[in-house]
């Protein structure tokens, strides 16, 4: 309602990312997040992020390539996210979606109350919404039940979704009760330039086993301690280096010392991502014992380094590399040591640089970001804004589709959100919000165009 | 002849090794890959390669394929839904189909062990309302700690004599302690009104049979075969020590110090060490069990009927609905089931992670 400019449909979008989970954090979601919006910066559009204050990281950062960053003063309470307040951000998202001049806001991640926040603000201000999910979920626990109602609220108003995988889309319609077709699968890509191999560095008497992972029962640790030492008895050349710290490293190293295996488990504690490369292209095989996984950039980042991944056949991890890449084994330790096994018999057949020159045609940001660009067209060229067009929607989905007390309640929520809209416009009128300046880039970007839509109207 | 052999394995190793739903069939980016890796793979024809022909005809037979590496895939937008969708999905994969008979007979149990409970609370207010004769009391837990005795004596396969040396250590024991704490138990409540006491007997009763574990899966003999040194369920012991503390309220009302013993020991009797009773009579016979339990029924109304008309009719009503109405709803509600499953799930592990 307050635009300064909506003649912009097209090429280029203002685009507002959010959710809990940015930089200093990593994970699937932070990566995805930056790569994503350092591509779109590149292809001409303009890209905020905005989250939750990492610590002392609060208020306005800049990051690589003008890419602005709001670090909002919430304080995370329980897995870095917000406490859910409804309304609380309302104040704060309405002012940079304003001062951005923000067309699309783009939430990311199921389980990031700010992302359901603000999603929830910038339909009530009239904004185009796409929502992207990074994970899989359940429908039998109590965890699960309230994730999925919360989800299909938000993703009742939403214009189109994004999820990673096929497998994704597949649980995400299930759980929002979304048309297929608002469903757009992009998946995640890798940066091949900072993985790359180096076999110089393996051993070659040796069959090196990399593992990466945060050490805790989703990723498999349990299964790790089955299979590591059946490996290590099996194949006598065989060395292990895991990387990554949590709550079941104890076990592994309990399994390390049970079975004397000081000399060929190499434990490595906690790995900054900025190591990880170093860490991949001492190995000659990645293991992945997830449990569940919607996507698995880990997977990627080994295959760009030149290893043959071995992995567990769970969630989206069979779509994500042709079948000669990558070793699938059920979740079951032995299958996974003879799937190991078969990988080994692989290894000679593998060429790293030219696995790593495969992944560059198979995967790229760049690539993510022209779909995704796609799917913010397909938002901006969608259904009008109304309010009673909305809530009608909403009613309908959620009485048919969350039962009769959730749906009452979410239109409720809703609709006093508007009322809420109402109230901030005539205490902060739109228009003495000053509109952000467009950040001039020192870099040499001739092609960020961003100027061309921030002349102040 | 060698060959063909070869070629049976691989189609076995291609089942296993190419995905159950057509999972991770290659697309067209591979053509770029296959020069290079034919010269690798040169005169070994391995599983990988098996598939990757069967996926190339796919490829350029232009099919969708449900794979996420290599961009776009020509043809299909991104928001391209196949028929294959929700394919591999699986609904009401583990729901069990309950006939109405069976769960009848399964509530049993429950009514049986509030019959029980109500058969206390009978003794209970009849000792407290005109006391009966202690010694009338001591014999009836004599009785019936024989009998309890002899059924799991009977009922149990495997009795050896140390087991049976223990057993009765234990109980004399229990009972000689139960004896010399009983002047305690005597005076302990008498600073406090019998409403009051009846009030949180009331309250204690309701709690030990709501937590009350009516699968008995923590009864001593089930609970050492199956996880040892595993205590039982937190609920469980709330339950127990409920119970026991409602006896031991009731009990302290009680003039005589053999009454309070007799009237202990017959309550501890009952929610101590009627479950096992009941537990071993349900896995030696059904037909037996159901018996024992209707007999409990008779006689727990036939000792609440004089005692007051308005408590017997509602322990009627419940009985009913505990024993019809409750399995009758589930079977009903059954209908409504819906589970989901599908590759989403997360993979459950099929050993002890401890």
């Amino acid at each position: 309602m307050e635009l300064p400019a909506q003649t912009t449909m097209g090429r280029h979008h203002r685009v507002l990312m959010v959710s809990d989970f940015f930089y200093p954090n990593f994970g699937g979601v932070e990566n995805h997040i930056y790569y994503l919006s350092q591509c779109l910066l590149q292809r001409g559009h303009k890209v905020v992020v905005v989250t939750h204050a990492y610590g002392t990281r609060s208020g306005v950062r800049y990051m690589t390539n003008g890419l602005k960053v709001y670090y909002i003063p919430w304080l995370p309470f329980f897995m870095q996210n917000t406490l859910p307040t409804f309304y609380g951000t309302f104040p704060l998202i309405r002012n940079i979606l304003i001062r951005e001049g923000i067309t699309i806001v783009h939430g990311h991640q199921a389980f990031s109350t700010l992302c359901h926040e603000a999603l929830l603000h910038a339909r009530t201000m009239g904004n185009k919404v796409v929502f992207t999910d990074h994970s899989l979920y359940g429908f039998a626990d109590l965890g699960s039940i309230h994730m999925n109602k919360v989800l299909q609220f938000t993703l009742a108003d939403v214009q189109q979704a994004i999820c990673v995988s096929h497998t994704s889309k597949e649980n995400t319609v299930l759980r929002s009760n979304l048309p297929s077709q608002k469903v757009f699968v992009i998946p995640n890509a890798v940066d091949t330039a900072m993985f790359k191999p180096d076999p110089s560095l393996r051993p070659s008497d040796q069959v090196v086993i990399v593992v990466i992972s945060r050490l805790v029962y989703r990723k498999g640790a349990d299964l790790l301690v089955e299979v590591i030492p059946a490996v290590c008895k099996r194949f006598p050349n065989v060395y292990f280096i895991v990387g990554g710290d949590g709550p079941k490293r104890v076990r592994l190293e309990e399994m390390r010392e049970k079975h004397s295996l000081q000399d060929r488990v190499e434990m490595l504690g906690a790995v900054p991502h900025a190591r990880v490369r170093s860490i991949l292209v001492r190995g000659h095989i990645f293991l992945n014992s997830s449990l569940t996984e919607a996507f698995c950039i880990a997977i990627l980042e080994a295959a760009s380094c030149g290893l043959l991944t071995v992995s567990t056949r769970v969630g989206g991890v069979p779509e994500v590399l042709p079948l000669d890449m990558i070793v699938l084994a059920e979740p079951v330790p032995a299958d996974m040591v003879s799937a190991v096994g078969r990988a080994i018999q692989l290894l000679p057949s593998i060429n790293p640089f030219e696995m790593h020159k495969r992944m560059k045609t198979l995967y790229s940001w760049m690539d993510v970001a022209k779909r995704t660009e796609v799917v913010y067209d397909h938002a901006v060229n969608s259904d009008s804004n109304d309010l009673c067009e909305r809530l009608t929607r909403l009613v309908y989905l959620m009485y048919y589709a969350c039962g009769p007390w959730a749906g009452k309640l979410f239109c409720l929520v809703a609709v006093i959100d508007y009322i809420f809209a109402l109230f901030l416009q005539w205490w902060q009128v739109s228009l003495s919000l000053s509109l952000s300046h467009t950040h001039t880039h020192t870099h040499t970007h001739t092609h960020m165009q961003s100027q061309r839509y921030y002349s102040p109207s | 002849m060698e060959d063909a052999d070869k070629h049976k394995d691989l189609k076995r190793s291609e089942a296993s090794g190419c995905g159950r739903e057509g999972y991770g069939i290659a697309g067209k980016e591979d053509r770029a890959w296959e020069h290079g890796d034919a010269d690798v793979l040169e005169g070994r024809a391995s599983p990988r390669e098996q598939c990757r022909g069967v996926m190339n005809a796919e490829a350029k037979a232009g099919k969708w394929q449900k794979v996420v590496y290599g961009g776009m895939q020509n043809g299909f937008a991104d928001n391209y839904t196949d028929s294959s969708f929700l394919e591999a999905m699986v609904m009401n994969a583990n729901v069990v189909k309950r006939d109405t008979w069976t769960t009848v007979r399964d509530s049993v149990v429950i009514s049986q062990y509030l019959s029980a409970v109500a058969m206390v609370a009978t003794v209970w207010t009849h000792s407290l309302k005109a006391p009966v004769d202690a010694s009338f009391l001591l014999l009836l837990d004599a009785l019936l700690l024989l009998l309890g005795f002899v059924i799991v004596l009977l009922t149990t396969d495997y009795i050896s004599f140390a087991s049976l040396y223990r057993s009765v250590l234990h109980i004399v024991f229990f009972v000689c302690g139960l004896y010399v704490m009983t002047p305690i138990f005597q005076t302990l409540t008498r600073s406090i009104s019998s409403d009051s006491i009846w009030a949180s007997t009331v309250c204690l009763l309701l709690v030990h049979l709501f937590f009350h574990d009516y699968t008995h899966s923590t009864v001593s003999f089930t609970r050492a075969k199956h996880s040892q040194g595993v205590s039982p369920s937190f609920l469980a012991n709330v339950s127990l020590h409920a119970s026991i503390v409602a006896s031991v309220l009731i009990a302290s009302r009680l003039p005589s110090w053999q009454s309070v013993f007799s009237l202990m020991l017959f309550s501890l009797e009952i929610f101590l060490l009627f479950p096992l009773v009941a537990y071993c009579i349900q896995k030696w016979s059904t037909a037996f069990h159901l018996a024992f339990s209707f007999i409990l029924t008779v006689v727990t109304m036939g000792l609440l009927f004089p005692l007051n008309r308005m408590v017997f009719y509602l322990y009627v009503l419940v009985i009913l609905f505990i024993t019809f109405v409750c399995p009758i709803f589930l079977i009903k509600i059954q209908e409504y089931k819906f589970e989901i499953n599908g590759p989403w799930d997360e993979a459950k592990l099929c050993f002890d992670i401890d």
